[in-house]
Order: C-alpha cells, then structure tokens, then sequence
C-alpha cells in the first residue's frame, strides 16, 4: 500500500516536472524577472532544463517497469511495438491526411484496456523504436516519448467516463475514445513545436528584451503555432478521430479478447493436487 | 530493414556506442551553451568533417537507416525559418532593414538586422544538433544502442530488443494480409482501407505474442511478474528529481549560481544512485564484449575536453566569449583561443575512422 502510493507520488511529481519542463520559454523568464535575478545563467537554461526532462523520463520509466514484467508482458509490448513501428513505416502506402499518424490508434487502446503503466510503456517505446530504426532519433526524442507516453499513460481516464455512459462495447465508447485520441493528436503536435521553439525564438530574444511576460510568450507561440502547425495538427486531429471510430469497436473488442488469455497466471501447487487456474490477475 | 542481424563490428572503423554517447553529449552540451558565431562554425565544420569521414572514407553509415532529410537540406530549412520569423517577431536592434507597418498584429514594426542574424544562428544550432544524432544513429547498429541502457531497464532493453527483431516479421505479414485482400478484389483508398488490413494484423500480431511469452517461459524468463524495486529505490527517485528541479530553480530564478548547480548534480547523482542500485538485481553476461581501445580513450577524452571548457566554469577561463547577443547593435563576436582549440575535442571519431582507410 506504501508502495503504491509512492507509485502514484512519482508518476505525479514526473508529470508535473516534465510539463513544467516543456513550457519553460513561458514561465522561466517572467519568473526570472520577477525575481530580480535577470539573465545570470540564461544561458544554461536549455541545457538543464532538457537534463531535468530526461531526467524525469527516466524515473518514471525505471518507475513503471519496476513493478515488475512478466514474459507475457513483455512479449505483448515488444509485438505491439512493433506492429506500431511497421504502422508509421506503412502510413505513406494507404493514403492519409497531413499529420496523421496510425500509431496513435494501437497506444489510445492499448492504454485504455491494459492499463496506464501498458500505455505508458507502449507509447515511449514505439517512439523509440521506430526512430532508432528509422534514424529519426535526435535532441527531440525526450519529448516525443513523454508525450506519446502520457497519451497512453492517460487513456485509461476515460474509463469512468464510458462507464457512466453504459457504452462499454458499443459505438459510445470509440466515440470517447476518439475525442481522447483527437485531443492528444494536437497537444502532441503543440509539444513537439514547443520543443524547438527556444531555438526560434532565441533565449537572447527572450531575455534581452524587458517586459516579455508569461502572456506575451504565449501570445507568440500562438502566432507562430497558427502559421506554421495548425493545419497539419489539425489533419491529424481529424485523422486520429476517424480512425479511432472506423476501427475502435472491432480493435477493442481483439484486445479485451486476448487480455483474458494474457493476464492469467499459475498459481503454485501446494497442496498436492492439480494447479488451480487463477484469472484476471497480475494486470 | 534487419537491423538486428546486422554485424556488430564492421570493419576496423567501429567505434564503441559509449564513445559515441559521450561525444554526442558533447556536441549537444557545446550547441547549447554557445551562440557565438565563431564556436557554432568551428563545431559544424568538425561536424562536417566527421560526417565526410563517416559516410565516404569509412563507409560506417547504414544506407537503410539514413533519413528522407539530409542534414544539409534541413539546414538550409531551419536557417531560413528561423532567420525569417526571429526577423519578424523580434522588433529589437539598431540596423533597421524593414519597417512593416504598425497595423499589422505582432510582426508589424522595424525588421533589423540583428534580429535576422540572431535567428540564423539559432537556425545553425540547431542544424549542427540534428547531424550529430542523424550520424551517431546511422553508424550504431541497434543491438549497440540497446545495450547502452542501464541494467536496471533490462525488461524494457528485452522489449526493445523484441520489437526490433519483430519488425520485419510484421512487415511481411502486412503485405501477405495486404496481397490476400487485393486478391479478393478489395482497394487501398482512404481511411476505411485500414480495417481488413489492420485487424488480422493484430490478431495475428498478438497470437505470435502468446506464443513468444510460452517460449521464453520455457526457457526461463520469469513468468509471473515480480517486483524489483523497493521503498527506497522509489524514495530517493523522488527526492532525486525533486532535489533536480530546486537546484534548477534556484539558479535560474533566484541566480543561485553554486548553490543551484550543487543542488542539482546531489539530485542527478541521488536518482544515478537508485538506478545503479536497481540494475545490480540484474546480474549479466556478454557474450561478445565490444572492445574498449586506444580510439575509445580519445574520443571519450576529447568529448570530455569540449564539454569541460564549454560547461565548466574552470579557473582562469574567460567565459564571456560564450555568450553572444547582438542586440541592440551588432558587435563583433568575443574568441578565447583556448574554447576555440577544445573544439578539436570533437574530431577524434573522424580520425579513427580516417586512420585505418590511410593504412
């Protein structure tokens, strides 16, 4: 019980540093000035503050494996990876808009049924997996894992949601799901622009310049988000919603499926006789 | 498209995944801390250099790897935008070029030349950050950066391994599921094309899992899940990160300087700790060690010389030159020839991979 809530305590504070790591363009120099520190170490800013992100991404990940992995763990998140590696290689072979991304559909979902730490792991690591084999791993890496990470980290709020619906199984729940999945198709765009927008917009432009407050800085990341993202976001905001609705009902309905044959266990024999089948454990 | 079968050591230009991380953390600690014009074309120009070696000497570079973006074109890219908008956003400096009209929202006002220049530079930072991993990534086989991981996130070193191995296996599916539907006269167009391929996809994806997890627990792979970790690994994470972020505050907020730093490295060091202590609960053997030789030794130390004279504030180092900012008018930028000279800590891969073509 102690345990678990240091559990909680550490997906929290990670969550809570990392986002606070990714918007620091905002926060940090109205902050500074506040302060009456001014630009000390402005300059060490996007250094440490991409080692606290990283940082975080590896509490949480040592955090979420911790917990212990069995085989079939194991097994399902490796196939799962890598069936979502092989949907970013395909998505230019079947005609899709803009951003959209398939992979998106498999961690919604596979959050959604197996759990956060599952989603988590299964949204970090297909990342991961694809970049490395695609050689798109680069200074953005942290950011993309954590987002994607969180997307399926996140997913299983919308349980409480379908439940008070009574959509379990019916068309109710892809539609909760795919406004989930449309949501996270545009923070996930938003994040990975905030990734390089220091280097646009300059630390020197930032700092140097009096009076650049929190809504200021956001006021020109809107303008240049607009100009340069929205479009594509937005396709992929509508890509995922459609997605997630043509192929939500049937896809959930493989994955509950086979939940039930993953998550059984042994349990020892002790008592001489057959070895008793325990199921629904060790989600 | 195998990576996983691809051979570990090829030729004599390899160069140990360790070395190549720390002179990645290198390159990325110099780009960050420095604008000045000068470093940012010494550190390219070794970039490039390492790059040529790579790819026309040693021939080191994975053509299946390489990416649809060369670092060239993404340069050419990024430098103009970003030139472009810090030109349109940043009314600041004196060498006015432009004066858009006022009436415009945001970009209305002076267009200086000290804002373009400084976009650029930023543009060209971020050019250098982008060949750096795109080189590194395309010259480290995937088992070698797998390995690279902690032991303590040996399961998740086990998925990564799994997944790589699995890729090709999945591709070959997709396209049997995807011939099997041609033939029954079915055509790929639009979004509702995905669901007679996606769906035997993944039933047949997680029928190959069930089967993978019986056959590693026939062979031994722990078969129920076990924790690993206990209440201390978990508290000194916390307190590690939460150590982390006040010495970053207090530096950057309250200018702390030492104080901060100190805070920050006791955080890193605390969540270091955890995760060593951790991955001793997985004892593991090598059953090919990659070898650690004389060119490991430069490149490590080279790396570290950078970093160090970039980083550090080392004794009788003139820092300022580091830190350049143009506005509000145009100076030319400060060189200490000694930050200059630890630049060359960045060529040692180049060399080691040049070094056996010459022989």
């Amino acid at each position: 019980m102690r345990q678990s809530g240091l559990s909680v305590a550490i997906y929290a504070l990670t969550t809570l540093l990392g986002a606070a790591a990714f918007l620091y363009p905002f926060w940090l120099p109205a902050a500074a000035q506040a302060a009456g520190s001014g630009m000390a170490h402005a300059a060490d800013a996007p250094l440490m503050v991409s080692l606290l992100a990283g940082l975080c991404f590896a509490v949480l990940l040592l955090e979420v494996q911790g917990q212990g992995m069995s085989a079939k763990v194991v097994a399902l998140l490796g196939i799962l990876v890598a069936m979502n590696a092989v949907l970013r290689f395909i998505e230019s072979a079947v005609p899709g808009p803009g951003g959209f991304s398939p992979i998106f559909l498999l961690i919604v979902l596979g959050g959604y049924v197996y759990g956060a730490r599952f989603g988590f792991l299964l949204g970090a690591l297909t990342i991961f997996v694809s970049s490395i084999l695609t050689g798109g791993m680069g200074p953005w890496l942290p950011y993309q894992m954590f987002t994607a990470g969180w997307t399926g980290m996140a997913a299983p709020l919308c349980r409480p949601l379908v439940r008070a619906l009574r959509a379990e199984g019916k068309t109710g729940e892809a539609v909760v799901l795919a406004v989930y999945g449309g949501l996270w198709g545009f923070l996930f765009g938003a994040v990975m622009n905030i990734w390089f927008w220091p280097f646009v917009s300059g630390p020197a432009g930032q700092y140097w310049e009096p009076g650049v407050t929190f809504v200021e800085g956001l006021r020109r990341y809107a303008v240049f988000y607009v100009v340069t993202s929205l479009a594509w976001d937005a396709m992929r905001m509508a890509g995922n919603v459609v997605f997630i609705l043509v192929v939500g009902v049937p896809a959930l309905r493989i994955l509950r499926r086979f939940r039930d044959r993953f998550t059984f266990e042994y349990a020892a024999d002790r008592t001489g006789v057959n070895a008793p089948l325990v199921t629904g454990g060790g989600r | 498209m195998n990576p996983a079968t691809q051979p570990a050591v090829r030729g004599d230009a390899s160069i140990h995944a360790g070395a190549w991380a720390m002179w990645l953390a290198a390159v990325v600690a110099a780009l960050a801390v420095s604008r000045n014009p000068i470093y940012l074309a010494l550190i390219l120009a070794w970039l490039a250099a390492t790059w040529i070696a790579a790819k026309y000497v040693a021939g080191a570079l994975d053509a299946e790897r390489a990416v649809p973006l060369s670092p060239l074109h993404f340069g050419l890219f990024v430098v103009s935008v970003s030139a472009l908008f810090n030109g349109l956003m940043v009314h600041v400096g004196d060498a006015v070029l432009v004066r858009l009209p006022d009436a415009l929202p945001l970009i209305g006002g002076p267009v200086t030349l000290e804002a373009l220049l400084y976009g650029a530079l930023n543009g060209l930072a971020l050019t250098g950050l982008y060949a750096a991993f795109i080189l590194v990534n395309q010259a480290l086989p995937v088992r070698e950066m797998v390995r690279l991981a902690p032991r303590a996130y040996y399961s998740i070193a086990v998925v990564v391994s799994i997944a790589a191995a699995f890729v090709p296996t999945t591709l070959r599916q997709y396209r049997q599921i995807r011939e099997a539907q041609a033939v029954r006269g079915r055509r790929v167009q639009g979004l509702r094309s995905w669901l007679p391929l996606l769906l035997p996809l993944l039933t047949g994806g997680l029928e190959r899992a069930l089967q993978l997890a019986e056959a590693m627990t026939a062979r031994g792979f722990a078969g129920a899940s076990t924790p690993t970790h206990d209440v201390w690994t978990q508290v000194s994470l916390i307190a590690g990160i939460a150590l982390a972020a006040a010495g970053l505050l207090l530096r950057l907020v309250w200018g702390a300087g030492a104080l901060g730093l100190a805070t920050a490295l006791i955080g890193a060091a605390l969540v270091a700790g955890a995760v060593w202590a951790a991955g001793r609960r997985h004892p593991q053997t090598v059953y090919r060690p990659a070898p650690w030789r004389m060119r490991e030794w430069a490149v490590a130390g080279g790396a570290l010389l950078t970093a160090a004279f970039f980083v550090l504030p080392l004794p009788g180092l003139d820092r300022s030159s580091l830190f350049f900012y143009p506005y509000p008018s145009l100076t030319p930028p400060g060189f200490s020839l000694w930050i200059g000279m630890s630049t060359w800590g960045l060529l040692p891969p180049a060399l080691a991979m040049v070094g056996p073509a010459l022989r």
